[in-house]
């Protein structure tokens, strides 16, 4: 066993600053890596991994992260953030499609859209709790699709067919996306993995990869200051007592709705980032099963934590995709049909549950703190 | 004025006055409404049963009663049994299987922590529907009805078929049967003592868990039921029960959460609506839509439902 670190101490500070830089170098590495479809084949299965399902991945990171400051830190159980996602991914599409907005500019509109959209949404949550809430909002995510295929807006949504954006986001001409590829390239070992040069479609794929995870970077850094101040704090206190929050001088009425918009909020910017990433909006990708999904990547992640967020965007994107890819079962000759990763990501939630209720970011908390232990500051300093 | 503002209402909607002065049509869809509603009445039952005896609310009850259906097409159309023994084969097996789902997954949680239950049927739902979808795949089936076909009663296109007397006259009899074994047997007697105070029930030794456990195979037979009442109308798939669902949650909020009477009213208020309002709103888009307004108007006016109790929580 290592001796423990003091918080805030030089040698602490050294290590976040690793730590930090280390995510940094892979964050950046990692589209060159995988650009080129990278697909390892494990007993006889073909995996994907794909820069665009990664991004897609950090998208719905966000739309995680969105959830996550409702249920994971004020306690409102909502079942129904596929709705704020929708909603986002809808009004940006619709601006860029038709209005030919940049997607970035559209969030100038989609954020204090989707704010008011959640205080609305929040309204009803000061008068009905728990379960009841869960109800209405499980019943509104539900409703989503029909809304959109309503016909008073079908000519703009493009109703059951959806809306393909017509929007290419190409990468400006002074990113230096070539030159990195040929520098990561001429690196002996590890460079032949990274593709000679990249192709159009390639270039493409890794700038947005960059533009979402710059988006994400943004939301989670926001999200965080916002978390760790007072505002936070009351969140937190309204989740685990709200009577002693209420005694405690916490506006209850005020801090739930506003729970509420920044959680729409953070979940519409989710929503623009989705279209982003694909360039199609479709009613159906933003119904109930969506909803469903977030609430599996919230609590298989872990509720109430920042890295939660990110791992259980991770999870429900790949393990619905692996799932899928598996077709056959080492060592038998079963093959593998229909909707797995449905199952696996619901015996994955009733497992978390059971085993691991902080969820994997808690997991990893403990092992973090068996492996390098942080104390905490002596008092009197 | 009023006559003014009256047309422009009409007119938004699209509503001519031919089709609402239309007494057949009316008739009509008060008759649809009622079958409809007799449908997300039984299903809104076995969420009361739940909610009454745990204290949350069943998300994977909508994919029990998926599942007791396609039990229920196994029994009579592949095995060929009639259909009312089908019906009453699944209600078992589906009651069973909701026993061991209870024992399993839900009793190793404490009962006063309902947010982990929620996720867990929320899990449950997750894995049940995709069960059905790997074993049964995804092609849409028809499924016999119980009554036979034709309506008695006629009255132009009225028709009061005997496949909704049958619905109705089902769910009475459910409700009717519910209440003398809750208020006649010792079973019962048991369940409510469960349902009212959990504690105290342990406490003078009554079984807690097998109770509950009873409770839930309860809610999945009658659960099963409806399903069996609603799934002849449309066609067999997947997917069905979600839509179900979401009106009998509607019903289960209007009614009241934990009244099985309000759960029957609510479930025909809600069949009647909608219906009603499809036709002359001309709104079928929105069917889901008026399940949506009913319980968000519900809870925010009224927030135990018409029947429901409050309440009452200590400081």
């Amino acid at each position: 066993m290592k001796a423990a670190v003091v918080a805030g101490s030089r040698q602490h500070r050294q290590r976040q600053v690793i730590g930090w830089v280390l995510f940094a170098v892979v964050v950046a590495l990692i589209p060159f890596l995988i650009a080129d479809t990278y697909s390892p084949t494990i007993f006889g299965n073909r995996y994907t991994v794909g820069l665009g399902n990664l991004s897609q991945a950090i998208a719905l990171m966000v739309a995680i992260l969105g959830l996550n400051i409702a249920t994971g830190y004020s306690g409102q159980l909502s079942l129904g953030h596929s709705f704020f996602v929708g909603s986002g991914a809808y009004l940006s599409a619709v601006m860029v499609s038709e209005f030919h907005w940049s997607y970035l500019s559209t969030l100038g509109v989609v954020v204090p859209g989707l704010f008011l959209f959640g205080v609305i949404f929040g309204l009803p949550a000061l008068r009905i709790q728990g379960l009841y809430l869960g109800l209405l909002t499980f019943a509104v995510a539900a409703v989503f699709p029909s809304i959109i295929r309503l016909e008073n807006v079908a000519n703009r949504t493009g109703g059951s067919n959806g809306l393909s954006i017509e929007s290419d986001l190409e990468p400006p001409t002074w990113a230096p996306l070539d030159t990195v590829t040929e520098w990561l390239h001429a690196i002996p070992g590890v460079g032949s993995r990274v593709p000679d040069g990249l192709t159009g479609r390639q270039e493409e794929a890794v700038y947005k990869y960059f533009l979402l995870v710059i988006m994400a970077m943004v939301c989670f850094w926001l999200v965080r200051n916002i978390l760790a101040g007072r505002v936070g704090r009351a969140f937190v206190a309204i989740r685990d007592n709200p009577l002693g929050a209420a005694a405690s001088g916490v506006n209850l009425a005020a801090y739930k709705t506003l729970s509420f918009g920044i959680s729409a909020a953070v979940g519409g910017v989710a929503g623009t980032m989705l279209a982003m990433h694909s360039g199609f909006v479709g009613p159906d990708e933003f119904g109930f099963s969506l909803a469903i999904l977030l609430i599996v990547g919230l609590i298989v992640g872990g509720s109430g934590t920042l890295h939660g967020a990110v791992v259980g965007g991770l999870a429900i994107q790949y393990v619905p995709l692996w799932s899928s890819q598996t077709q056959t079962l080492p060592g038998t000759d079963v093959a593998l049909e229909g909707p797995y990763g449905a199952a696996i990501l619901g015996g994955l939630l009733i497992a978390i549950t059971f085993a691991l209720p902080g969820g994997a970011a808690h997991g990893f908390r403990r092992i973090k703190s068996r492996l390098m232990p942080v104390a905490p500051q002596p008092p009197g300093r | 004025m009023v006559l003014g503002a009256l047309t422009w209402v009409l007119g938004v909607f699209d509503i001519s006055l031919d089709k609402l002065s239309n007494g057949e049509l009316w008739l009509a869809q008060v008759f649809r409404g009622l079958s409809d509603g007799a449908t997300y009445a039984s299903v809104a039952l076995a969420l009361v049963m739940i909610y009454k005896s745990t204290g949350f609310i069943n998300f994977a009850q909508g994919s029990l009663a998926l599942l007791g259906v396609y039990l229920v097409y196994v029994f009579s159309v592949e095995q060929g049994l009639p259909v009312a023994l089908a019906v009453v084969c699944a209600m078992v097996a589906s009651s069973a299987v909701a026993m061991f789902v209870e024992r399993v997954f839900i009793r190793p949680f404490p009962p006063d922590h309902v947010l982990p239950l929620v996720i867990v049927t929320l899990g449950l739902l997750l894995i049940i529907d995709s069960a059905v979808g790997i074993v049964w795949g995804f092609r849409t089936r028809s499924l016999p009805s119980m009554f036979p076909s034709g309506a008695p009663i006629e009255w132009g296109i009225a028709q009061l078929t005997w496949r909704t007397i049958g619905n109705l006259g089902t769910v009475f009899a459910v409700v009717g049967l519910l209440y003398l074994l809750l208020s006649r047997t010792k079973v019962g007697l048991a369940f409510r003592a469960v349902s009212s105070n959990l504690e105290s029930a342990r406490l003078v030794g009554i079984r807690v868990g097998p109770t509950l456990g009873f409770g839930w195979a309860l809610a999945a037979a009658i659960g099963t039921l409806g399903g069996a009442l609603v799934v002849p109308d449309l066609l067999l798939e997947p997917s069905i029960m979600l839509r179900v669902l979401i009106f009998s949650l509607a019903a289960a909020a209007l009614g009241g959460l934990d009244s099985m009477v309000g759960a029957v009213i609510g479930g025909l208020v809600v069949g009647l609506a909608r219906n009603l309002l499809v036709t002359f709103l001309d709104l079928s888009e929105l069917a889901l839509a008026t399940a949506v307004a009913v319980i968000l108007v519900v809870l925010l006016v009224r927030p135990t439902g018409l029947f429901g109790s409050t309440r009452v929580e200590r400081v």
